[in-house]
């Protein structure tokens, strides 16, 4: 009689494909994970309890780090969500660039996923082209805001910076630049049949499942829900762009790598018309009071971040810090699926269904 | 069969395609004017208003005055300033609140030391840090 | 030459030539090893928008690997407490021996051989699967579960697809009837066989890829899965002697996918000017880039899908071949 044993692998905190210091107790019986266990806090900072000594303006460097891929749209919830207390109006020449800056960061932040997946998957090339449209990215943000990726662009009231000379033009040029080599991706993976067999029905869920356990953005479109906080409950200036809203109807990874990459086609459809648009004079920062401070109350607002729902919620007691701040980090809801998907997976499979989920650990941690 | 021929035929063409990385730290890399780098002050300029330790987010700068030598004159002038560069997250929000342009941003980044108190930047060597000088300091 | 001495009583002096010309052939090998890591690099970089190594050894970077082996040397030799020592110490060199010794039936050219015996192919296959003995040993005395994993992966995936590799080769022993590699060329004098052999060429390539543990093969040691695989608690030399097992069996799946399907040493027609030596490296480089080619472009593949591809679509379009290729060859020999 053969007797197998069980055997308690611990994937991470230093793996290399757990993207930062994640850590995965997994039980395994030979390659088949019978149980597995999420540890996370290795990169938690405490920025909720640190925003309470701080002031608003002061708070902003702190929601860079937290999705540090996308960090506009992070900058944005908060001055989102001050602005929304204090009911301050924001001039269009602001609300443009704040849209362009987004859907930059959104564009780099699936480039990153989609370089990164793939080197989970075991392609080195497809992580190095990624970079290589992600760099110009990061370049143009870099001349506008002064970094390269902890912006701390956006104030309350508007952006710090006005748009550089030049600036727009470069990024209308960068539009059709990057629907060609869109192209390009696709001929180097997208039909591959290796990736296809990696990923086709790898780590399915069903729509119930996936508002069962609140998953938002690519993670939760990816199963058949119409659900994009630009369209839904547009903030901003959303409701004056049109695009779609990419959904598939499958749930598994697959069906996750096509609504991201077609994620970017509609941010470059929406980047396009907001360049189009963009207003030729005009202040980019409100009147707002040298020293911020939110109406004695509450208030929760979400917008619609390239890894799902990024909320905030401020209670405040009339100060200049609020009495209690919360983000709503979608990376960190998204992952609460992990052990259900693992369960009676494959090890190799492990990789591939993490990977489709789209972390960033700066966000799960806070 | 076919994606894998597509994939090949992809990664052949880009053999010869022009290059993307940088020379660096050989050529210095190419920054845009706006880049946050370490500060440079202007003891000369300071008055003392403490604006920038108050909106500093992680309380790296450290500062005392002292009384105008010149009794005729009001107000105080600079005597010690340090940053902390072990935590400065050079977030822009000191020279953005400084009324008189003391202190400003540089393109300078390299900050590699051996010691972590090489880190503990003063006075000194803050006002000889006045390369790369940022243009462009209020939006 | 070679022959007369192998005939000969043994002495002290045939020894000694031997041992002189074995050196000689690992100091050929360490060289191609040095610049096809080197090659590997920059072809890997180029294709990937980079320059690839550039420091050391002038603008081509010629001494990376130089350098990197250097390093090697000097670094502390590891071993966990809780590895069985013995086992531990002995899996590289179970390992890197076959890889060099399976280089002495290759038919550089019609001259340039070590020993021509009548199996060789036979001799080259056999021995070659020492090396997995090798690997399991190293997964299991490091005392490691990512090592155990990838060793138990090594362990399956070069067996299964040692089979298709043999079978594939089946079809070329029967059209030349013999085991010998100097015949085999020599059958090749006017028609290479990856024409006459073209099915039993793609499941040679793909089960070759698989046998170097190369991507999209690369299960053992998948570094996004299994950190580093069977070697993921060796440092220093001992890894190193995993690395160099791994390019010098390269070197040799290269030279003999050059000696079964692309003619030796034979020169392409009305070329005949050039030396067959430069024929021989010349194909083998374009094997080699071949290798590095795929590397660069594919993804991994998954270890369930890797065991279904070997037993079930490889094996069988092996026999396949075999049977087409019997069937052909009596009907031609009857015309």
């Amino acid at each position: 009689m053969i007797r197998t044993e069980e055997m308690l692998l611990n994937v991470g905190p230093q793996h290399p494909s757990t993207h930062g210091v994640f850590r995965l107790v997994v039980k395994i019986d030979g390659e088949i994970i019978k149980e597995a266990t999420p540890v996370i806090g290795y990169l938690h900072r405490g920025t909720e309890k640190l925003a309470e000594d701080l002031q608003y303006t002061q708070i902003i460097p702190y929601t860079d780090r937290l999705d540090y891929l996308a960090a506009m749209t992070n900058n944005y919830v908060l001055c989102h969500a001050v602005e929304t207390m204090m009911g301050i109006e924001i001039p269009e020449r602001a609300e443009y660039l704040r849209v362009i800056v987004m859907e930059l960061g959104r564009v780099a932040s699936h480039l990153v996923w989609w370089g990164t997946y793939l080197l989970d998957i075991g392609a080195t090339s497809p992580f190095l082209y990624a970079f290589r449209e992600r760099e110009m990215i990061i370049n143009m943000l870099n001349e506008l805001s002064g970094a390269r990726l902890t912006f701390n662009y956006m104030r309350v009231g508007g952006v710090k910076w006005d748009a550089p000379e030049g600036w727009i033009e470069k990024v209308r040029d960068f539009i059709p630049y990057m629907r060609e080599q869109l192209k390009g991706y696709h001929q180097l993976v997208t039909g591959n049949e290796i990736f296809l067999n990696r990923v086709k029905g790898i780590g399915a869920y069903t729509k119930e499942d996936a508002i069962n356990f609140s998953l938002s953005g690519a993670n939760l479109r990816c199963t058949g829900v119409k659900w994009d906080l630009r369209k839904n409950e547009p903030y901003s200036i959303y409701d004056r762009f049109d695009f779609d809203v990419p959904i598939r109807n499958d749930g598994d990874a697959w069906s996750r790598y096509h609504c991201r990459m077609e994620e970017i086609v509609e941010s470059l459809k929406i980047l396009e018309q907001a360049v189009e648009q963009f207003p030729q004079e005009g202040p980019i920062l409100a009147r707002v009071p040298k020293i911020i401070k939110a109406p004695k109350g509450e208030a929760f607002v979400r917008i619609e971040s390239p890894r799902g729902e990024i909320g905030c919620y401020i209670a405040s007691d009339g100060k200049k810090e609020p009495y209690r701040l919360k983000f709503r980090r979608p990376s960190f809801y998204n992952l609460q699926i992990l052990p259900k998907l693992l369960k009676g997976e494959n090890m190799a499979n492990l990789i591939a269904i993490l990977g489709a989920i789209d972390i960033v650990l700066g966000e799960v941690d806070g | 069969m076919l994606g894998l021929m597509k994939g090949l035929g992809y990664t052949m063409k880009n053999l010869t395609r022009k290059k993307v990385t940088y020379d660096y730290p050989n050529k210095p890399l190419p920054l845009p004017d706006r880049f946050r780098g370490i500060q440079k002050f202007y003891p000369e300029k300071c008055i003392v208003c403490n604006q920038c330790v108050n909106i500093c987010p992680t309380d790296c700068i450290q500062l005392t005055g002292k009384k105008h030598p010149d009794p005729a004159k009001k107000g105080k002038i600079i005597d010690t300033y340090d940053i902390n560069f072990e935590i400065c997250i050079l977030c822009d929000l000191c020279t953005e609140v400084c009324p008189t342009e003391a202190i400003i941003m540089t393109n300078n980044f390299e900050l590699a030391e051996y010691s972590r108190d090489e880190l503990f930047k003063n006075l000194e060597w803050l006002d000889e840090n006045d390369d790369n000088i940022r243009k462009e300091n209020k939006a | 030459m070679i022959e007369e001495l192998l005939r000969s009583s043994p002495g002290l002096l045939n020894f000694a030539i031997f041992f002189l010309l074995a050196v000689l052939l690992l100091f050929v090998v360490l060289g191609f090893v040095t610049f096809g890591i080197l090659s590997e690099r920059k072809v890997m970089g180029f294709m990937q928008m980079r320059i690839g190594p550039n420091q050391v050894g002038g603008r081509w970077g010629l001494l990376q690997t130089v350098a990197d082996v250097l390093k090697l040397l000097i670094k502390e030799d590891t071993i966990p407490k809780a590895a069985d020592r013995p086992l531990y110490i002995i899996a590289p060199v179970i390992a890197f021996a076959p890889s060099f010794v399976v280089l002495a039936t290759m038919p550089f050219t019609d001259k340039l051989q070590f020993a021509d015996i009548g199996v060789g192919l036979l001799y080259y296959i056999a021995v070659s699967g020492i090396t997995t003995v090798g690997v399991v040993t190293a997964g299991w005395a490091s005392n490691n579960k990512y090592a155990l994993l990838g060793g138990m992966r090594a362990a399956a995936q070069m067996i299964s697809y040692e089979i298709p590799l043999v079978m594939s080769v089946v079809g070329i022993i029967l059209l030349t009837g013999s085991l010998n590699l100097n015949e085999i060329v020599a059958a090749q004098e006017d028609i290479w066989f990856i024409v006459l052999q073209p099915v039993a060429f793609i499941v040679f390539m793909i089960a070759s890829v698989a046998e170097l543990n190369r991507v999209p093969f690369d299960l053992p040691e998948a570094e996004s899965e299994l950190v580093a695989g069977y070697h993921v608690e060796y440092s220093g030399f001992r890894w190193a002697m995993f690395m160099l097992s791994e390019y010098v069996y390269m070197f040799a799946m290269a030279a003999l996918t050059t000696i079964l399907f692309l003619g030796g040493w034979h020169p392409l027609p009305f070329l005949g000017f050039i030396p067959a030596a430069v024929w021989f490296a010349l194909k083998f480089s374009i094997v080699i880039y071949f290798l590095i080619w795929i590397r660069v472009t594919l993804p991994r593949l998954r270890a369930d899908q890797l065991m279904e591809f070997g037993w079930k679509v490889l094996l069988p379009v092996a026999l396949a071949n075999i049977f087409v290729t019997a069937l052909l060859k009596e009907i031609f020999s009857l015309l």
